[in-house]
């Protein structure tokens, strides 16, 4: 591993972390709605060592072809809602966009591995969200939320919170499994209809790229 | 003004039901894409070197897996110059034995039987799968599931099950680490209601291979296949890596199918603008090349998307007819919700339900909805006495049967009082007292307490560190009293030594005699022919409890 | 039990007794000449019992509650045998079913591989999991340490699909 500025940097910050806890702790971020979305590409997203971060992989379309979930939550409030429940645990939430798929699996998975803590969540656009842990199997996975359209904000928010305990260390509870068994005849063929769009932008070998987030 | 019709019509179930139009560029349609491709196969020194015209040179994973393993070459040449009309009438006509036109099915390309199908109308399909299923006697199997993963629950359920008539039992998790658990219980609950049910745990595939060495399940379905290649590898496999797995599982003298459906490659974006039948023709080859005894069909859990499309439930049968086809087991769906109304969703299980299948569902959800972790079922525990209503109206074997509430309750209990005995001897977290008697009465996991989540998922995770097998379940069971379930699970344990429920549609009967494709063979010849009630299965099926019984009038 | 049969039992249970890598090979071919026949061998649990045993030597009879309890019955004494699953294979094959009988032939030969590196294997064989060079050499321990000949062309034939469709893992 070539040890370049960056990550000499974050070496320092992780163990400065050690010393002085309290000056980390990151403001509470306000939940209040942001009504627009900047994503702004920043090059291809490496490995972080920094042990207090989540990695949250947007699917390919997510926040710039798609704007919305199936039941039209607007993309900026769900990264939002997730970037805070991480916060609220007082870690890092660093946002990359994976291209090689839209599979939510390897989307999350491919977060996990890029993530200094080995914690990631990945979230397509129609909303579909899991978090993983790098060292498991792909479709494997700490928490799967395959219900699209039965994620609110509030279940957003705690997925964030409780990516950021298994980051910790800690063995969080589950959020609560929802199950509505008349989402698939009511939503399928609709979500069928996301999905192949989402797809369209899919780059095959396509390296994931680092974005750095604004809210305004 | 609004109509008043319309707003009556507006507020039916089934105006929350999501249609779709056919869009076929992207392979949004069931059947008869104008994409699909011409059925062909040219063969050079035994080897398939043009199939469905398309070269070998231009062939991708999957073309080439089911070239060199899936058809019969022997006879295609011979099948692929029959007419298609031709075929498909000899797959309906009563004088044409099963095993004749095996032969000829197995050695069709997947363009070609996809064309022969297409044929055929529905009341047609149902015809042909009366004849072309692989077990004689038709069965059915179930899920045992609930959203809280309540492993009590998940034992009474599961006895009940048993006791209702279900001869395979599947369960899933809400949180994956519970799976160890729920295998467990299902296991265990399974052997209380009757001895010789089959259990699964549908899981991550090298999960449930695991769970399945280990002896706390019987056998293994989710073992998915897909019809394109960007799919399959979406899947995180390939058909060798599937192939290979298959192979492991009969190592291990382990039963098992893989499980495929319609729309799922359209559903994860790769469809390559072909039909959903056509791309699930591949699968149902590649099952069979893989050298699999069956497959589980009938889209499955992409049902929404083949339910959404014109003449998509007339697909879903042609899927599982192909499968019979190509002399494998099917399990045939009807085991996702489909529809919001009561109409639909009878319509689509009476496709398989009147000509039988080897598993007519897969499964018939043993716990209400809400408690179904597979995201709901065609049909639940509220439909049980509606289900037994349908048998008894048409005379037909649906593989229930009615029973009444002292014997459910008791089955239940016991089932409970025996997992809490494995689970003490185990050194799992203690289950209650009242655990027991919630799950005695309990209809769905809001009438049970909460488990403390945290140490179960600890408990579970540490089971599997232990290595814990289906041996010291069985001595667990005789230590604390439960000699006959004890006997029963070790009795599903000796299966894997002489594999011979490894056969194609095998199921096990009360006295643990292996039933398949083997020594069950479907022989419909038409009226009078193939499977029959027996007497006594009539009987049962007629005695529904709320019957007025004649005799009982003054 | 008809003489040919005897003497088939015989012989397997001698070559079992040789140590188990010839016993495969030499009950193969003894088994091959002999017809199985579907209707009254199968099930063999029923109806062949004498001809099932465990890899361990034990019989189906053996397999009893008590024996679970005095722990004379371990996990290694519920598998399958490469026997048994031979004569599944001809089972499948006697009802026209070849391609579910390569499939336990297959079988039959991964018996001999752990739990743990069955479930290594599978992994390895799974897309953008292994490169060609580590997929030829789970092939040549497939054949060098298990004798598992089928399945080290198999694998073989996987690196080279997995090459051309660019399957294999890139570092």
């Amino acid at each position: 591993m070539a040890v370049s500025e960056k990550l000499i940097r974050e070496v320092i910050e992780e163990v400065l972390k050690g010393f002085n806890l309290e000056d980390i702790k990151v403001e509470r971020m306000a939940a209040s709605a942001a009504k627009r979305l900047e994503l702004k590409e920043k090059g291809t997203a490496t490995t972080g060592v920094r042990k207090d971060e989540v990695v949250v992989a947007l699917a390919p379309a997510f926040g710039r072809f798609q704007t919305k979930t199936i039941t039209d939550i607007p993309h900026p409030d769900v990264l939002r809602e997730v970037i805070a429940g991480i916060e609220e645990e007082g870690l890092n939430a660093r946002v990359i966009r994976v291209l090689r798929t839209s599979d939510v699996a390897f989307i999350a998975h491919d977060a996990a591995k890029l993530s200094g803590s080995g914690i990631g969540i990945g979230i397509q656009s129609k909303g579909t969200t899991v978090i993983h842990q790098k060292d498991l199997l792909p479709l494997n996975n700490l928490e799967l939320f395959p219900q699209a359209p039965l994620l609110d904000l509030e279940t957003f928010r705690a997925i964030g919170k409780n990516a950021a305990k298994y980051a910790k260390g800690e063995s969080p509870k589950p959020v609560p499994t929802r199950n509505d068994q008349m989402a698939r005849p009511k939503f399928q063929a609709k979500a069928a209809l996301l999905h192949i769009k989402e797809t369209e932008h899919v780059e095959l070998g396509g390296k994931p790229v680092e974005l750095e987030v604004s809210f305004y | 003004m609004k109509s008043k019709r319309f707003q009556a019509l507006a507020a039916r179930p089934v105006n929350q039901d999501g249609f779709v139009g056919e869009w076929a560029e992207v392979g949004l349609i069931a059947m008869n894409s104008p994409n699909d491709p011409k059925p062909s196969i040219k063969i050079e020194n035994g080897k398939v070197v043009e199939l469905d015209s398309k070269k070998r040179a231009d062939f991708d994973m999957i073309d080439r897996f089911i070239a060199d393993y899936a058809i019969n070459l022997d006879k295609a040449n011979e099948v692929m110059s029959m007419n298609s009309q031709e075929l498909a009438k000899m797959l309906v006509d009563v004088n044409v034995p099963r095993e004749k036109i095996v032969s000829l099915t197995t050695a069709m390309t997947p363009a070609k039987i996809v064309e022969v199908v297409g044929y055929m109308n529905v009341v047609e399909m149902m015809m042909a799968l009366q004849k072309m299923r692989a077990r004689k006697t038709p069965s059915n199997q179930c899920h045992v599931t609930n959203v809280k993963d309540h492993p009590v629950q998940i034992a009474a359920d599961s006895a009940e099950a048993a006791l209702r008539g279900f001869d395979e039992h599947e369960t899933t998790v809400g949180i994956v680490r519970y799976a160890p658990f729920n295998a467990l219980s299902l296991l265990v609950g399974s052997q209380v209601g009757r001895g010789g049910v089959l259990t699964q745990c549908a899981i991550e595939e090298a999960t449930e291979l695991l769970l399945g060495m280990r002896g706390l399940t019987c056998y293994a379905e989710t073992v998915s296949v897909y019809g394109t290649e960007p799919v399959f590898i979406d899947g995180d496999d390939t058909p060798w890596s599937k192939s290979f797995l298959a192979s492991a599982y009969a190592s291990r003298g382990l039963k098992m199918r893989f499980t495929s459906g319609t729309g799922s490659e359209v559903q994860m974006g790769y469809a390559e603008g072909k039909s959903m039948l056509y791309l699930e023709a591949r699968c149902i080859y590649i099952t069979k090349g893989a050298g699999v005894q069956g497959l589980q069909n009938g889209s499955i859990s992409c049902i929404g998307v083949p339910g959404g499309v014109p003449s998509g439930i007339r697909a879903v049968l042609a899927e599982n007819l192909i499968t019979t086809m190509l002399d494998m087991e099917v399990a045939s769906g009807n085991d996702q919700t489909f529809s919001h109304s009561d109409m639909r969703r009878t319509a689509r299980l009476l496709m398989q339900m009147l000509p039988g299948t080897d598993f007519i569902t897969s499964g018939y959800s043993a716990v209400p909805n809400y408690d179904n972790m597979f995201a709901g079922s065609n049909v639940d525990a509220e439909d049980y006495d509606d289900f037994n209503a349908i048998q008894r109206d048409l005379k037909v074997d649906g593989g229930l049967r009615p029973v009444s509430e002292d014997e459910v309750i008791a089955i239940r209990n016991k089932a409970a009082r025996a997992l809490q005995a494995v689970f003490a001897e185990l050194g799992l977290p203690a289950i209650t007292d009242e655990e027991v008697e919630a799950a005695t009465y309990a209809h769905g996991s809001k009438d049970m307490p909460d488990r403390n989540v945290v140490e179960d998922l600890k408990a579970a995770e540490d089971m599997m560190k232990r290595a814990v097998t289906g041996l010291d379940i069985v001595k667990a069971l005789s230590k604390h009293g439960f000699e006959d379930v004890a006997q029963n699970v070790l009795n599903m344990l000796k299966q894997r030594i002489s594999g011979d429920y490894l056969h194609t549609s095998a199921i096990i009967d009360k006295d643990f005699n292996v039933i398949s494709a083997v020594n069950n063979c479907n022989d419909y010849m038409g009226p009078g022919t193939g499977y029959q009630l027996s007497e006594a299965r009539w009987n049962e099926i007629k005695n529904i409890p709320n019957a007025i019984r004649p005799e009982d009038i003054q | 039990m008809n003489q040919q049969q005897l003497i088939e039992q015989i012989v397997r249970e001698v070559m079992l007794s040789m140590g188990s890598g010839n016993a495969e090979t030499g009950v193969k071919k003894e088994a091959g000449d002999c017809k199985i026949n579907p209707k009254t061998d199968y099930p063999l649990a029923t109806n062949r019992p004498e001809w099932v045993k465990t890899p361990t030597g034990k019989s189906l009879d053996d397999i009893t509650l008590k024996a679970v309890l005095n722990g004379d019955v371990t996990p290694a004494d519920v598998r399958i045998s490469p026997e048994t699953l031979e004569l599944q294979a001809q089972v499948a094959e006697s009802v026209g079913r070849t391609a579910f009988a390569r499939n336990l032939r297959r079988a039959a030969e991964l018996i001999a591989v752990p739990d743990d590196r069955i479930l290594e294997i599978y992994n390895a064989l799974r897309p953008y999991r292994s490169t060609k060079q580590e997929l030829l050499e789970i092939a040549n321990e497939l054949e060098g340490k298990y004798k598992a000949f089928i399945n080290a062309g198999f694998v073989r034939e996987a690196a080279e699909v997995y090459e051309q469709r660019n399957r294999l893992r890139q570092d």
